[in-house]
């Protein structure tokens, strides 16, 4: 990487570990007394940077700790071992729905999602009205989230996120959302906030043609373990040849939606 | 004990606007709902009144005004400790998707409680007034003693809420506990003239919910001051058990999200 450029984000030997709370019962507890806890290992060491305005591709086989990865970067839980430094950028992580209080209105949750990546009310009154457009879910903006539709919520997950631009954006298999309509507007969305220079991207997903399509560099994961970062081409090839996917094959894989 | 005062400052305008948001939803659901706030103690007060002023004879001076400060301090302290346990898992899908302090969910929902407090009280000095009760000066120390009413039951939620992410039935005990509580607290008979010498002190002193509704009375219908040696000894416990239980969540937190 060029020295002259602005770094956006570091992960340095980045360890996660599953454990701390086992879920359990004071009547367990009383009977069996404390249990082992048992320690999963969800990323070992993974270390890379990325720089300003670049599109980072994240692969790996389900459970591969590509949503962990994600998540730590986002701050919903910090390193067990290891730094990430996001160099004072303001980052928002989309998965399949930001955190919605599903008793609250659309509108209401615009605000408190909204608040939670940082913004201000005064921030968010300005784009609420694009945001409703975008989401573009009618008169169900102003109803409870729970009365929402599957495709609804992560439209409005999705439109938050978009509009409310944060400098690092971290997209977890979301541009298979939604109809295909909204699934066609939230990829264009997404190629342009990705265009815009200064933007920082992020992007799980299994589909390979997007990756190929969108990324400036993608990174391979296995197993929590760090397996090779570089040219998309050649990390795509290297994961698919590693997963024994005969090329012609993965073509098609594009269609289906995965969940992670 | 810097940082919870720092987030406090970072995300106290997004625990009102989500508690106001909260408050708001209870009313939309149907429009006569907000009569609930008023409706509800009110009636509870009538039953305890006919029950234990009327059927047991209970001689204490403006029953009806004593069990509804006695229903008031209790709804407070009953839906704090209550609510706490299941703050992180009912917020599950915010939790597993931003990060947030997680004290700030139990913040924003005692400020709904307070609020329906706020109300409670209204109507208790309305009642007061009906009933001719002297109201002096000395009404201004409910503010000392709602504070350390805050300041206690947030020091048990802190501690409550971190408890029950890894412990199932928590809720359970916690509902035992807090019967006990309510009938111990006198909430419609006089602790001081039922109970006498040691048994008194324990109940009146070792219970914060019933000596905190002792001293409401006193400053509300019986013309007395508070006990500020009582108040003071239980603003230090209250002030503790925050530090322990803000201490819990900063070190612990970090599971919350993989543990739900």
């Amino acid at each position: 990487m060029s020295e002259d450029k602005n770094i956006a984000l570091t992960v340095d030997n980045l360890h996660i570990f599953y454990k701390s709370i086992e879920k359990s019962s004071i009547r367990a507890r009383w009977t069996k007394g404390r249990q082992k806890v048992e320690v999963f290992h969800a990323l070992k060491g993974v270390s890379f940077e990325l720089e300003e305005g670049k599109i980072l591709g994240l692969i790996g086989r389900n459970g591969s700790g590509k949503s962990t990865m994600l998540r730590a970067i986002a701050g919903v839980f910090s390193p067990d071992q290891g730094t990430i430094d996001l160099h004072g950028h303001s980052i928002s992580l989309l998965s399949i729905g930001v955190g919605f209080n599903r008793k609250l209105s659309g509108r209401e949750n615009i605000y408190l999602s909204g608040m939670l990546l940082g913004f201000s009310e005064e921030e968010i009154a300005k784009k609420e009205e694009e945001i409703v457009q975008f989401a573009d879910i009618g008169d169900f903006i102003d109803r409870p989230v729970k009365t929402y539709s599957s495709g609804m919520y992560s439209k409005l997950a999705f439109a938050i996120t978009a509009i409310l631009e944060t400098d690092i954006m971290l997209i977890d298999e979301v541009l298979s959302v939604g109809d295909k309509k909204f699934k066609k507007k939230s990829y264009n969305k997404m190629r342009e906030l990705i265009s815009d220079d200064t933007r920082t991207v992020v992007i799980v997903s299994h589909s390979d043609d997007t990756i190929l399509e969108l990324c400036d560099i993608v990174l391979w994961i296995n197993d929590g373990e760090f397996m090779e970062i570089g040219d998309p081409q050649t990390v795509v090839d290297h994961y698919l040849e590693f997963m024994e996917v005969p090329k012609e094959k993965s073509d098609g894989s594009s269609n289906i939606d995965l969940v992670v | 004990m810097k940082k919870f005062f720092s987030n406090i400052k970072k995300y106290n305008k997004y625990a009102i606007r989500s508690a106001k948001a909260e408050l708001h939803s209870e009313v939309a659901d149907s429009r006569l709902n907000w009569l609930w706030w008023v409706i509800e103690p009110f009636c509870y007060m009538l039953i305890y009144t006919f029950v234990f002023g009327v059927v047991f004879q209970n001689k204490t001076p403006y029953f009806a005004s004593f069990v509804f400060l006695g229903i008031t301090t209790w709804d407070y302290f009953n839906r704090t400790v209550s609510g706490s346990v299941r703050t992180i898992v009912s917020n599950r899908d915010l939790v597993t998707k931003v990060y947030i302090p997680k004290y700030i969910l139990l913040i924003s929902k005692t400020y709904t409680y307070l609020f329906k407090m706020g109300i409670a009280l209204c109507i208790a000095f309305a009642l007061m007034l009906f009933q001719r009760v002297p109201i002096t000066w000395r009404v201004i120390f409910l503010i000392p003693i709602i504070f350390v009413l805050y300041v206690v039951t947030f020091g048990i939620g802190t501690i409550l809420m971190h408890a029950g992410v890894g412990l199932n039935d928590l809720e359970n005990l916690v509902r035992i506990g807090l019967r006990m509580v309510f009938y111990l607290s006198g909430v419609f008979y006089n602790i001081k003239t039922r109970l006498s010498g040691t048994l008194q002190f324990i109940v009146l002193r070792a219970n914060p919910s019933a000596f905190l509704m002792s001293e409401m009375r006193k400053v509300c219908l019986e013309e007395s001051l508070p006990s500020f040696e009582g108040l003071f000894i239980w603003l230090v416990i209250g002030l503790i058990l925050c530090a322990v239980g803000i201490h819990l969540i900063h070190k612990n937190e970090n599971s919350y999200a993989k543990a739900v």
